[in-house]
């Protein structure tokens, strides 16, 4: 047990290793970051943009450092400098990096002009590493200053104004998916062939083969626009707030940042969200009712003389849940990493949305900062299944 | 005393046996549902086969000052029908619907081609021979499959689109690519990298599943047959044990179909996909979208065949599921 905890915990480790590497070699490959867009932004007049400014502002974002000493720092903020033992210091020359590279024009003989770099023209040091600002490391919690979105800023903070939102979204949706979902599926499967059975099933498969952008849009249209034009009660079509205060017919007018408004914001994406969830989750609850509904020792039940609900409460649907626990489970992450489709579509102010934009705009520390605690997540969810399944289940051994 | 014994003819007491073909044909017939998807995407994908045929203007075509005209329209001077309308930008909307289905379906169809290669290779050899490498294998397939995939493939694919350095896709391939969805060489680099993406990530499942049933078949005597007449690993992966794994490889790949429409339609929806002046489905109904207050019809228009096409294949792998091996069915 302790052997098996140990070699799960070892694994689990350098899986995020890797993947942290993973993700922050694949998007420092990417181009854009904080300089993009820079040379034409301010062109022209006083105020234009030197190659010594962007040097200069590639620099303030670490840009100027080589990709392994980056990474060192991003993850655990180290080096900070020459290696110091007993007051002397060592390595203080190693070059780690490129302030400014040397360009030139170069005419080739076709007539194209291309700029090509000459090496470095000022290298940096770690010596020079002396006194820059660092994050302390991913590893302790600091992911950095965010590029863009909002420049200098913590990525904590970015993160943390988010994150309510998203929990809000998610646990709202998988708390009715569940309590909605269960019930259906186990229902669907004690009365398999009815015609509740089939119109379910087949709801249920049309559900799980909507497309979640699609759908949102026709919840927008049918319950933003179209009940709004007709004169019914509607609600509203994104956001998590109004701005101003708004009428809405039979309830009245609505202040913004009230519960209310909160509510009605709510109620779209959650629907979207669950509706999709339910129709996955139910599917696969009745399957593995069904399943176990076949199995002797429920016959063996009913033969006792036990009532129909007893059996099916306590006697099937216990291990008929068993294999949902994956799902639980890994719902985990999504409850940090948020719905990406679902809140763009409705514009929901959380992490989904958050990592979108931050994608789109080059603030690669923001969406690595998500990228990472979502797959931080995925791990100690898979580690969190597989003991729950020994725990629920004590015929499975740990091996 | 004897009685007189009609002789009884061999035709007369046993059935007439049927090919293997005909028993799944007709299960599959069974499945109405999974037919009349069957027939739909025939339609449709005709429809994309003919596209330049049937749409009566060309994808870029702008007429100018004709934003938002209603439907059937008639453009005065060379007498051909809007008949779906214009965009914003005054570009017939049925044309570049048609074109639009040619491109997402074949981005569908090609990504499943490579994704179910890929898959039943990896799977079959690492099936087949264990080890060490097998268990590597197949743990990083089960990491990847619990990750979520979506926050990757825009990483992905963000990645690959803007940098353009990064992965040259060969002439040749764009050329072809091209000819196939109708777009120039420089366009169909969009398309040729989303199938990259989706197909980088898409062979898990099918490696899976060609694992499982390769291990399952391993021990089978047939394979021990063919092993004592001296053939080779490689002819019994390929000659025996694919073709008897084909089943649910069939079924992955159509359901693959549905996810790769949706996948696709989704990071073109995003904007992490094909971009704007080539059609998709999915960047159609992502530019719309902001015109839905006052014309709905615009962006439903694209995303109803990404429904019907993700429905309709849905079906049809459940169809094929039920003929080809029923005791698959969940």
């Amino acid at each position: 047990m302790t052997g098996y905890l140990i070699r799960r915990l070892v694994q689990m480790v350098i899986v995020v290793m890797i993947s942290a590497a993973a993700s922050y070699a694949l998007l420092n490959l990417a181009p854009g970051g904080p300089t993009a867009g820079l040379r034409q932004a301010v062109q022209g007049g006083r105020n234009r943009i030197t190659a010594e400014d962007i040097a200069r502002i590639r620099a303030y974002f670490e840009l100027d450092l080589f990709l392994p000493y980056r990474f060192s720092r991003w993850l655990i903020g180290q080096p900070r400098g020459p290696l110091t033992i007993f007051g002397r210091e060592f390595f203080g020359d190693t070059i780690v990096g490129c302030y400014q590279e040397r360009m030139a024009t170069v005419r080739y003989a076709d007539g194209t002009i291309k700029d090509i770099s000459l090496g470095c023209a000022q290298d940096v040091t770690l010596g020079d590493l002396v006194g820059r600002r660092t994050s302390n490391g991913v590893l302790f919690g600091d992911f950095g200053l965010s590029w863009r979105l909002l420049r200098d800023r913590p990525v904590t903070m970015v993160l943390a104004s988010r994150l309510d939102r998203t929990l809000q979204l998610i646990s709202l949706s998988t708390f009715f998916s569940l309590v909605i979902g269960i019930p259906l599926g186990i229902y669907s499967a004690v009365k398999q062939y009815s015609v509740f059975d089939y119109v379910f099933t087949s709801l249920a498969f049309m559900g799980s083969a909507m497309p979640t952008f699609f759908f949102g849009i026709l919840m927008i249209l049918t319950f933003a626009i179209f009940f709004k034009n007709i004169g019914l009660p509607y609600l509203p079509p994104g956001s998590a707030t109004a701005v101003r205060a708004y009428t809405i017919p039979w309830i009245g007018t609505v202040q913004p940042e009230s519960l209310l408004d909160h509510a009605l914001h709510l109620i779209l994406p959650v629907t979207v969200l669950t509706i999709v969830n339910i129709s996955g989750w139910s599917r696969f609850i009745r399957a593995s009712m069904l399943d176990v509904l076949r199995q002797d020792y429920v016959r063996t039940a009913r033969a006792k003389g036990l009532w129909e609900r007893v059996v099916v409460v306590k006697h099937a649907l216990r291990n008929a849940l068993i294999p949902f626990v994956t799902i639980i489970v890994f719902s985990l992450p999504g409850l940090f990493g948020g719905a990406i489709i679902t809140e763009s579509v409705f514009s929901w102010p959380g992490m989904g949305r958050l990592y979108f934009l931050a994608l789109g705009d080059y603030d690669y520390p923001v969406a690595m900062a998500i990228l990472f605690i979502t797959a931080v997540l995925t791990v100690i969810a898979t580690l969190l299944r597989d003991f729950l399944y020994t725990l629920v289940d004590p015929r499975i051994r740990f091996s | 005393m004897t009685a007189s014994v009609a002789p009884l003819s061999a035709e007369g007491i046993s059935l007439k046996e049927k090919t293997p073909i005909q028993i799944i044909t007709q299960r599959f017939l069974r499945h109405k549902l999974a037919v009349a998807s069957l027939v739909l995407m025939l339609v449709l994908f005709t429809i994309s086969l003919f596209a330049q045929a049937i749409a009566p203007f060309k994808v870029e075509e702008i007429a100018v000052g004709k934003r938002f005209v209603p439907f059937g329209t008639v453009d005065e001077k060379t007498g051909r029908i809007h008949y779906m309308g214009t965009d914003d930008l005054g570009r017939d909307y049925f044309s570049r619907l048609v074109y639009a289905g040619r491109i997402s379906l074949s981005v569908a169809l090609i990504s499943v081609f490579i994704s179910q290669l890929i898959g039943i290779t990896v799977g079959a050899f690492a099936g087949f021979y264990g080890g060490i490498v097998d268990s590597i294998l197949m743990r990083i397939v089960e990491f990847l499959l619990t990750i979520p995939t979506l926050p990757l493939l825009l990483i992905i694919s963000s990645m690959l689109m803007q940098n353009e350095t990064l992965i040259s896709v060969p002439e040749p391939v764009l050329v072809v690519m091209g000819k196939i969805m109708l777009l120039n060489p420089r366009d169909s680099r969009q398309a040729v990298i989303i199938i990259i993406v989706l197909a980088g990530f898409g062979w898990l499942t099918a490696a899976q599943l060609m694992r499982g049933m390769v291990l399952s078949l391993r021990n089978q005597t047939f394979v021990e047959a063919a092993k004592s007449l001296g053939a080779s690993d490689v002819w019994i992966i390929f000659r025996h044990m694919i073709p008897n794994a084909m089943a649910p490889i069939i079924v992955d790949a159509s359901l693959g179909m549905a996810g790769y429409v949706v996948a696709e339609a989704a990071l073109s929806f995003l904007g992490f996909g094909i971009q704007d002046p080539v059609p998709t489905w999915g960047n159609m109904l992502s530019a719309t979208q902001q015109f839905m207050n006052d014309r709905p019809w615009l962006p439903l228009i694209p995303g109803l065949p990404i429904f019907i096409c993700s429905l309709a294949f849905n079906y049809i792998g459940d169809g094929l599921r039920d003929a080809l091996d029923p005791r698959l069915k969940l």
